[in-house]
Formats: structure tokens, sequence, C-alpha cells
């Protein structure tokens, strides 16, 4: 096949060749026989030139390039005959006598030159001469030469045309009408050429013909553009007589090539204006194409023009009383009514259009947009679809859809006005839901739009809920443990969206809430219920802050830690045991900082699940050391418990520390106890430091004890260094347990040991350590009349 | 501009020379001979008188005959004489001098025009016969005669609707049925079915001189004009335009049974030829008639131009349309 392509190229190569050099030697003839003032000799020569546009051999591509060299020769002869009249040489039937060349092509090519030379030069003329140009290229009705004949015509007579405002010699005949008459009927001719050729020769070239008829589709599309030029075509013209005229043209010839071209050329070349006052019939039009038209496309194209028409900034905008919407709303659906064969994304194409029409011409409008999404239901209802696939064109054209209000509106509670919007959210499949959740949620946290009242929480939880719960839908096997988190995460950003101005309001937003998640899965609720319980607490701390004006604030309290406490222990249920505790301590911390009525009993039973699921449900060392370190340190921090609740869970803590694993570990956590009774706080003693010297200095001692059992040499010393410091703190904080002499002995046990441990990039940490605690201790003792610590006898 | 003498032929001897007397105001016309070349020589109508003189360098005996006789080419001795009118000019006797002799043919009855065709010539001329002992001395001077007609008092279009069934059905429509020589011819051809693929359309004007009665008659036909109307294939509800200049064209006016001896006549053949170049054609017969000039249209001419019937002939060698 390349083979014979490419022979067939070099053929046409030469033929184009021959022939152009045949133009060129009659073409020079007749040039030199204007020279010499011969004209009849010239036309001779002229029509000879021509002659070689009579040849069936060329393919469109070489026809044009033969044209546009011929037409090219002929534009010398007209301005030749044009100079000769205008100095008054007029030759006497001129028109007539070019008119017994034998052979039609040269024939009507020379009348057309003859003929405009003679309206230029014979104004009263020009009404007639035009009538019988069209009407006399009627003889060619080969659709290549016929094109290319009337393409000629036209291009010769765009300058002399009848317009509206033009300046004329008295005597002058032709108006716009005639003009209008001249091009529409040219066009008509014009498109049975073009649209005939599809029907030539054999249908095993069917695809070769269309790509030759794509390529001159412009010479047809130039009438068009000629009248989109005329002065004279305005308004009432275009809507009476031009589109009309075209469209019966582009209805009639029931090409789907040609009409595609068509309705978009008249979208292209005509103005915005005229489009807003001939809507109706242009779609009625559409409707009535041919099933292969892409109509989609049509109207898409002339609903984004006027789009953006309607968005000009220095534009008049639509004319109030145009109903835009309405219009193309009701023919958009008699469109999609006529056309039963069109594929349901191409219909929802349509309904995309639609949409940006009603949110660019009237943002104010969510009704119409609302409508459209209400017809895309409808029709969707109608066809009895199932969840369509993501892969599946229709259900990306539904994401682009359903994505518009969204981004437009950039506030996911206007797009919940919308009551259409979740039902046709329903269509979509699993996975194409989850995106376009996920896209809803990024853009709620993007836009920071507060969800502040319970019905809306309900409203877009339930839209969004293929991210919070299961779905029947969903595929079988897990998710991508990073994409989920991802996801997950985003829900758990969003649920800070979650935010009433009245605590009332918010409560109840965080038991609906609390619903929806509550509902997720072991998975989700890791992810979810977290940010709830902080949300809860914060509310807490709001009702305090509201004490004074809300009696039952109390009341109300102790209803959050309860939905606080349930809502962690539905974490507990799910198998999870850090999180928890940590929530239970942070609900420990702010009952006791709110310090409603009851909250003791609040913090104590949080303090004692904390516990609990320490001794239950952390087995893992390091987990138990960073579990038991955290439970100190909260407990450090709370004053609301009474002695009588404090005593017996210090001691827990004192009890739990001893009881780790590891001896490190266990130094550690004992150490750390320490602080428990110097800056423990009970509410017995007015919420003061318990500063129980003896018992620090017990756990102090209990720690080096432990550090003295431990094999590992450099870490006894970091061990004994991590003490020190320790012993150091109490001495600054005046413990008078702990003296001089206690710090001497064990400044003086590091520094017999550091020398034994092997040179390592550890021991240098460990040195460095040590190294500075004792720069620390050299800096206190010599400002040591400052704070009142005494540093006498310290050997350093 | 005076025509051509034919003195050669008489050597310095005899030089015998005709003027008319209006030679300076008439009106010439060129006639096409056989050979292609053109003549030109003074223009006469029917009933105009012909006058001038002779001019003889010496002469014994003179007649002037007008003869108006038709040849046949193919039998030069079958010659016809139509009407012979003769003046003598002078008695018998002895040329002693250059002399000139007036004459004239009082309004002459000329019902004929002049015509030169394949087979057949029609000839006006004022012959000088000067009679001497051994051998007469002849000179023949040529004249052309055109017959006026008047606008035909009926002229109908020619329409008509041919074709071959399921196959091709046109209606053509011509604008008259009778044209004069400057005339044109305008019409259309509608398609009302086309199932073949036609490749282009032609008019040819034809012209058939049929000469001889009866068994012997024969026709020379000759294509006078012949012209593309239309490039390409039609489709169904298309229509053509036709327009045809006459004036281009060498064409004589329609002539029937003159002196019963021959006729002209013409044609218009509508032509299609098909992409397999099969041609179906149909043939329409037009009269064609000599309007007079814009000055002499004022004129009263007794002669009526005869309207022959306007049926449509339908000729036997054409069995496609």
């Amino acid at each position: 096949m390349p083979a014979t392509q490419q022979s067939m190229q070099d053929d046409q190569e030469k033929l184009l060749d021959e022939a152009v050099q045949a133009v060129k030697v009659q073409s020079f003839q007749m040039k030199r026989c204007l020279d010499k003032n011969k004209l009849m000799d010239a036309l001779k020569h002229a029509s000879n030139t021509l002659g070689e546009l009579r040849t069936s051999m060329l393919s469109p591509k070489s026809y044009y390039e033969l044209y546009m060299a011929i037409s090219d020769e002929l534009h010398y002869l007209e301005i030749y005959l044009t100079d000769e009249f205008a100095k008054g040489r007029k030759v006497a039937d001129l028109y007539e006598l070019v008119q017994y060349a034998g052979n039609i092509i040269p024939r009507l090519y020379l009348l057309i030159t003859v003929g405009v030379v003679y309206v230029k030069s014979f104004s009263q003329s020009r009404r007639d001469i035009l009538k019988d140009l069209v009407e006399m290229c009627r003889g060619v009705q080969h659709p290549l030469r016929g094109l290319f004949l009337r393409n000629y015509l036209l291009q010769c007579t765009r300058n002399v045309l009848p317009d509206d405002g033009e300046v004329t010699e008295e005597g002058t005949t032709g108006d716009i009408n005639d003009s209008v008459d001249f091009v529409l009927l040219n066009f008509a001719e014009m498109n049975k050429l073009w649209v005939r050729m599809q029907h030539q020769g054999h249908s095993r070239d069917r695809e070769k013909r269309e790509k030759e008829r794509q390529e001159l589709r412009i010479l047809v599309g130039t009438n068009l553009v000629r009248l989109s030029q005329l002065e004279g075509v305005n308004v009432d013209k275009y809507t009476q007589v031009v589109l009309p005229g075209i469209l019966d043209q582009a209805v009639n010839c029931r090409d789907s090539l040609a009409q595609e071209y068509l309705m978009e050329c008249i979208i292209q070349v005509f103005p915005d204006e005229f489009h807003l006052q001939t809507l109706n019939s242009f779609l009625r039009a559409c409707a009535e194409l041919h099933q292969n038209v892409n109509v989609k496309n049509i109207i898409i194209a002339l609903i984004d023009r006027l789009a953006l028409f309607a968005h000009r900034e220095d534009g008049p905008g639509i004319p109030a009383d145009i109903k835009l919407f309405d219009v193309f709303s009701q023919q958009v659906a008699s469109v999609i009514q006529s056309r039963q064969e069109m594929p349901s994304e191409d219909v929802v194409s349509l309904q995309v259009s639609l949409i940006n029409l009603a949110m660019k011409c009237y943002p104010d409008r969510i009704d119409y947009v609302d409508k459209v999404l209400e017809t895309t239901l409808e029709i969707f209802n109608k066809m009895n679809l199932e969840h369509m696939a993501t892969s599946s064109a229709v259900s990306k054209e539904l994401m682009r859809l359903l994505k518009i209000p969204v981004d437009i509106y950039n506030n996911i509670l206007t797009v919940l006005q919308l009551q259409h919007f979740h039902p046709l959210f329903e269509y979509f499949d699993y996975e194409s839901r989850k995106i376009m959740s996920s896209y809803m949620l990024g853009n709620t946290l993007d836009n920071n739009t507060v969800i502040k009242a319970q019905e809306q929480v309900d409203a877009v939880l339930k839209l969004v809920s293929t991210l919070i719960q299961d779905q029947p839908d969903q595929p079988s096997e897990d998710p991508d443990p990073e994409d989920f988190a991802e996801e997950q995460n985003l829900v758990g950003r969003f649920i800070h969206m979650l935010h009433s101005e009245d605590p009332d309001q918010q409560y109840m937003i965080l038991n609906t809430a609390r619903k929806h998640f509550g509902a997720g899965g072991n998975q989700r609720i890791r992810f979810t219920l977290p940010p709830l319980v902080f949300a809860a607490y914060q509310l807490a701390f709001r009702y305090k802050e509201s004490s004074s004006v809300d009696e039952k604030w109390e009341k109300k309290c102790q209803k959050i830690f309860s939905f606080a406490h349930q809502t962690i222990s539905a974490l507990i249920k799910a198998e999870l045991a850090e999180l928890p505790l940590r929530l239970f301590l942070q609900g420990a911390l702010a009952a006791g900082e709110i310090g409603f009525e009851n909250h003791e009993t609040v913090a104590y039973e949080f303090m004692s699940q904390a516990f609990s699921l320490y001794e239950d449900e952390i087995s893992d060392s390091k987990a138990q050391l960073s579990a038991i370190t955290l439970i100190i340190g909260t407990f450090e921090r709370s004053k609301c418990f009474s002695e009588e609740n404090h005593e017996p869970l210090r001691t827990q803590c004192a009890l739990a520390a001893s009881k780790l694993l590891k001896k490190a570990d266990q130094c550690r956590a004992v150490g750390t106890c320490a602080q428990l009774f110097w800056s423990g706080r009970s509410s017995d003693k007015n919420g003061e430091e318990i500063q129980d010297e003896k018992r620090v200095m017990e756990c102090l001692k209990k720690a080096l004890k432990i550090a003295n059992q431990c094999m590992d040499s450099s870490l006894q010393v970091q061990l004994f260094i991590e003490i020190l410091n320790r012993y150091i703190y109490f001495h600054e904080k005046q413990n008078e347990a702990v003296t001089v002499q206690v710090l001497n002995q064990l400044i003086q046990k590091v520094q017999d040991d550091l020398p034994n441990l092997e040179a390592c990039e550890e021991a240098e940490l460990i040195k460095k350590h040590f190294h500075n605690t004792l720069e620390h201790l050299r800096v206190r003792k010599e400002s040591s009349e400052a704070d009142g610590a005494a540093y006498d006898g310290l050997l350093l | 501009m005076s025509p051509p003498f034919l003195g050669s032929l008489f050597g310095p001897v005899c030089e015998i020379d005709v003027v008319l007397n209006d030679a300076d105001s008439r009106k010439t016309a060129e006639l096409k001979m056989e050979d292609g070349k053109v003549e030109k020589h003074f223009l006469f109508y029917d009933g105009e008188s012909v006058a001038g003189k002779v001019s003889l360098p010496m002469m014994m005996m003179m007649k002037l005959p007008l003869p108006r006789h038709s040849e046949l080419f193919g039998d030069k001795s079958n010659t016809h004489e139509f009407v012979n009118l003769v003046k003598e000019l002078a008695l018998p006797g002895e040329l002693t001098q250059n002399r000139s002799y007036d004459f004239e043919f009082m309004q002459v009855e000329k019902p004929y025009e002049s015509y030169v065709g394949a087979n057949v010539r029609l000839r006006y001329f004022l012959k000088v016969t000067i009679v001497r002992r051994l051998s007469d001395l002849v000179r023949e001077y040529d004249l052309v005669v055109h017959q006026l007609a008047t606008y035909p008092d009926v002229n109908n279009s020619i329409k008509m609707e041919v074709g071959i069934e399921d196959c091709l059905h046109i209606e053509f429509e011509y604008n008259k049925s009778k044209y004069h020589l400057k005339d044109v011819i305008v019409g259309k051809i509608y398609f009302l079915l086309v199932r073949i693929k036609i490749q282009h359309m032609e008019l040819q004007l034809i012209k058939k001189e049929i000469t001889g009665i009866g068994p012997s008659t024969t026709t020379e036909t000759e294509t006078v004009a012949k012209y593309e109307i239309m490039d390409g294939a039609p489709v169904k509800g298309e229509s053509i335009p036709i327009r045809l200049f006459l004036a281009g064209y060498d064409l004589t006016a329609t002539m029937r049974d003159v002196n019963k001896k021959f006729s002209v006549r013409y044609f218009l053949n509508l032509v299609l030829v098909d992409e397999e170049d099969r041609r179906y054609f149909k043939q329409q017969e037009i009269v064609l008639w000599r309007k007079a000039p814009e000055k002499l249209r004022k004129r009263n001419f007794h002669q009526r131009y005869e309207s022959p019937e306007s049926r449509p002939v339908v000729s036997a060698e054409q069995p496609e349309m």
C-alpha cells in the first residue's frame, strides 16, 4: 500500500507540474497579447489556460494549487480590463463574447472575470450580472470543479456585493437583499456539490473521500463568512432570511459531515447577539440533524460561546427578555428526546454545558443548576442504569458534571441545597463515589467551609458515606494502606470543619457525627473518632466559658465526658490500646481543668481506664515505658484529685514503674516517679505541691539501685548520669534530702566508670552529657547566692 | 468599398466595367464560398431595383440579363434559372470608342436568399454578354440578396419531457421555436430522474441541407456549433441553464423547398454523454430567420414570414431518447 500511495503521489506531482507548465505558457501568451492590446487573442489564451481546470485527474489538493496558479493569472486579466474600461476603452459585447467558449469551465471563469469588471465599470448592471453569474454556475455539476468555480465567484465578487452603508454612483443597482440571495444561493449550491462528493466513487474509498471533503470544507464555509461580513446583515435580516436559509440547507442535506461543520461554522462566524435572538430555531435544527452528527459538540460550542459572552466584562450581557437557560434546557431536552441513539455520556456532556451556562450566566440561580441535575437524574432513571464503572465514559462525564457545582460554589453547603445532587451521586460506583467524596471534602477544607448545623452535618456525611462506612459494593480486598490513611486523614481533618457557635448545636453535631463515624469499622475509627473526642473536650471548655450564662453547663459537661468515654471505649473495642489510653489521659486532664461538678470522679475514672488499658492491653516494653511516662506526666499535671484518690494513683504509678521488664526502663520510670512525690498536687492541700522529700529520695535511691544492677556498662553510666541530673534538679528545688555529698558520691562514681568505657560514638555522647552536667553545676555554684541552694563542698 | 472585378478574365483588350448607381451608399454582405473563402458583394433585398452603368471599351452587341439560378455543385450542368430578365443595351454595330450604357431593372422580384452550401448554391448576378462573331464575351457580376422577415406571429417555446424508462428523465425547454440570426437561445434542462452517470452535456446546432426531391434526396449534415452546457453529473432536481448566442456562428435562415430544389434546416441537438461514453440525444428543429437591420425595420415588406409547423420532429436515427 505505501508503495502505491507513493506512486500515486508522484503521479499527482507530475500531473500538477504539467498543468502548471501549460498554465505558465498560455498565461504568458495572454499577457503578451494584452500588452499589445490584442484582447481577443488574449482571451483565447486565457481560455486555454482555464482549460487546464477541466481535468479530472488531480486530487483536491493538487487541484487547489492549480486553481491558485490560474486565479492569479486571471487577476491580471481582470486588472487589465478594469483599467481599459476606466480609460473609456470599452469593448462592446465582451460579456457576450466570452460566452462563445465551447467548454463550460473556461467559459464560466471568463464570464465571472468579465462580469466583475462590468459590475465595477457599469454599476447599473450590478444586480443583473450578479444574478446571472450565480445562476450560470449551475452548469458545473462536477463537485470538485463546481466548488472551485463557485469559490472563484465568491472571491471575485467580495468587493462588489451590494451592502448597506456603501457609497455608490447614481444608478447603481442591487441592495443588501440581492447580496444575501446571491451568497445564499451560492452557498446552497456549493453545499450540495460538497455533499455529493461523498456519494461518488467506490465505497471502499469512503475514508479518503471524507478526508478530502474535510480539506474542502473551508470553501463552503467562506460563504457564511461572507454573509457575516455584510453590514446589512443585521439581527433582523439574520433571523428572517440568512439563518433560515442556511439551516434549511444544513438540515436537508442529510449529511452528517456537512451538518456538523455548518452548525459549528454558524456558531463561529456570526456574532453572539445574533445567536441570542435565534436560539430556538438553531437548536430546533440541531434536533433534526442526522443521527451520526455529534450534536453534543455543536450545542456545547454554542453554550460555551454564550456563557463567555455573558461573562464578558465589556459586553452588554444577556438581555433580560431572553430566557437563555429555559430555552437551552427545553431544546436540549428535545434534542435528547429526538436522538435515542445518543450515548449516555453525550447526554451528560450536554448537561455539563447546560450547568456551565447556568453557573456563568445566572450565578444566583441554584434552582437552575438543580433543574439540570434533575433532568439528568430523570434520564438516568429512564435508562435503568446500575452503578456506572469509573472507567466508563458516562461516569467520567457525570463526575465532570457534579464537580462543577462543587468547584464553582466552593461551598459544600450550597451544593447540599441541590436536591438532586445526592441521588445522582449514587449512580457512581464505589471507586467514583470515593474519589468524588474526597474531592468534596478537600474542597471544604480548602475553602474553610464551616458546617454549622446538625442537619447539614448529617447530609454531608450521608453524601460522603463511602469514606465513612463500609459499602455493599466495595471491593473485597483491602485498600492500599497508604491511600487509605491519606483518605481517612482527610476525613479526620474534615471533622474540625463541623463547628457551630452555639454549644448545644455543636453537641448535636458531635452526636450526629459520632453516629456516622461510629459505624465506620475498626479501620476507620482510629482516624475519625479521636478528632471527635478532641472536639468534645473543646466543647466542654466552651461550656465552662459560658458558665455564667448557662446554668446547666456542669450537667452538659458531664454528658460530654460520658460521650467521650463512650467514644473512646469504641476504640478499645476495636482492639486499640495506646490511642484510647492517650485520649483518656487527655480527658482526665480536661476534666480536671474544667472543674465541673463531679469532675474528680470523671477524671479518676479516665485515669483508671488508662491504667487498666496499660495493664491489660499494652505488652510491648517500649510502648509500656512511653505509656507509663505519659500516665505519670499526666498525673503530675492533675490538680483535681483529693488525697483519697491521689494516693492510690501515685502508688500505682510507682508500682507500675518498678514492674517494668527491663532494668533500664525500670530505672527511668522510677526516676520519673520521683517527680510525682515532689510536684504532684492533691486538692486537699489547696493545690500545693506535695514535696515529700523522703519519698523522692526513696525513688531516686531505688533508681540508683536498679542502675547498679544493669549489666551493660555504658548504659549503666548513662543511667547514672540521668539520675545525677534528677538529683541536681531536686537539689536546686531545695529538697533537703539531696545533699552535696550525695551529688559528690554520684559524680565520683561516674568519673570512675567513664574511663572504662570503650571508645565509641556512644561513649562520646555520654561523656558530653556528663561534661555538660558538670558545666551546669559549675555555673550554678558560681552564682549560688542567687537561688538559695547550697553548693559548698561540691567537688567538680 | 467596391467589390473586386473579374477584369483579368477579359484582359486589357476588352475591359467591361459595371458600376451600380448607388455603389457609394449601398451596403455589402459577405458570402462564404464552398472553398471557405469569403466574398463580399453588394447587398439587395427583394423588390429593390438594380440600376447601373456598363462601360465597354468597344462593343458590337450587348445583352444584360439578371439571372437567378441555383447550381447543384455535384452536377454543374444541373443549373436552374429562376428568373432571367434581359435588357438589350446596344444594337449590333461596331464599337469604335469607349462607351457606357445605363441599365435599370425595376423592382426586381428576389424571392430567395443568396446561399452557398455544400451541394447547392443560389446566386444572383448581372451578366454582361458581348455577342461577337467567334465567341461571346461574358462578364458576371455577383450580388447578394437577403430575405428579410418580420417577427413571427407565433413563436412558442419548445418544451418537452423525454427520457429512457427508469434511467433518465429530463425536461428541456427552449424559450422560442424561431430565432433570428443574431438571437440568443435561452433554455433550461430539468433533471427529473438520473440513474446514469453523466459526464457532460452539450448542445449542438446542426444544419441540414437537403437537395433533390423524392428518392434522389441528398442530405448534408453539418454541426455548426458544439457547446458544452454542463460538466459533471447532476442529481434529480437540478436545473441547468442554457444560453447560446447565435451571432457568432455562420448561419443562414431556414429555407424550405427553394424552387422545389433544396431546403436548409436547423436543429438543436441536446447530447448527454455518460461515463462510458454512451451518448443520449434529442434533436429538435428550430427555425432561423433573418431580421431586418434596425433602419430597415420601419419599411413595409410585402414578404411575410411563413411560419412552418412547430411540432416536434423525432427522427428515426435517434432511438435512445
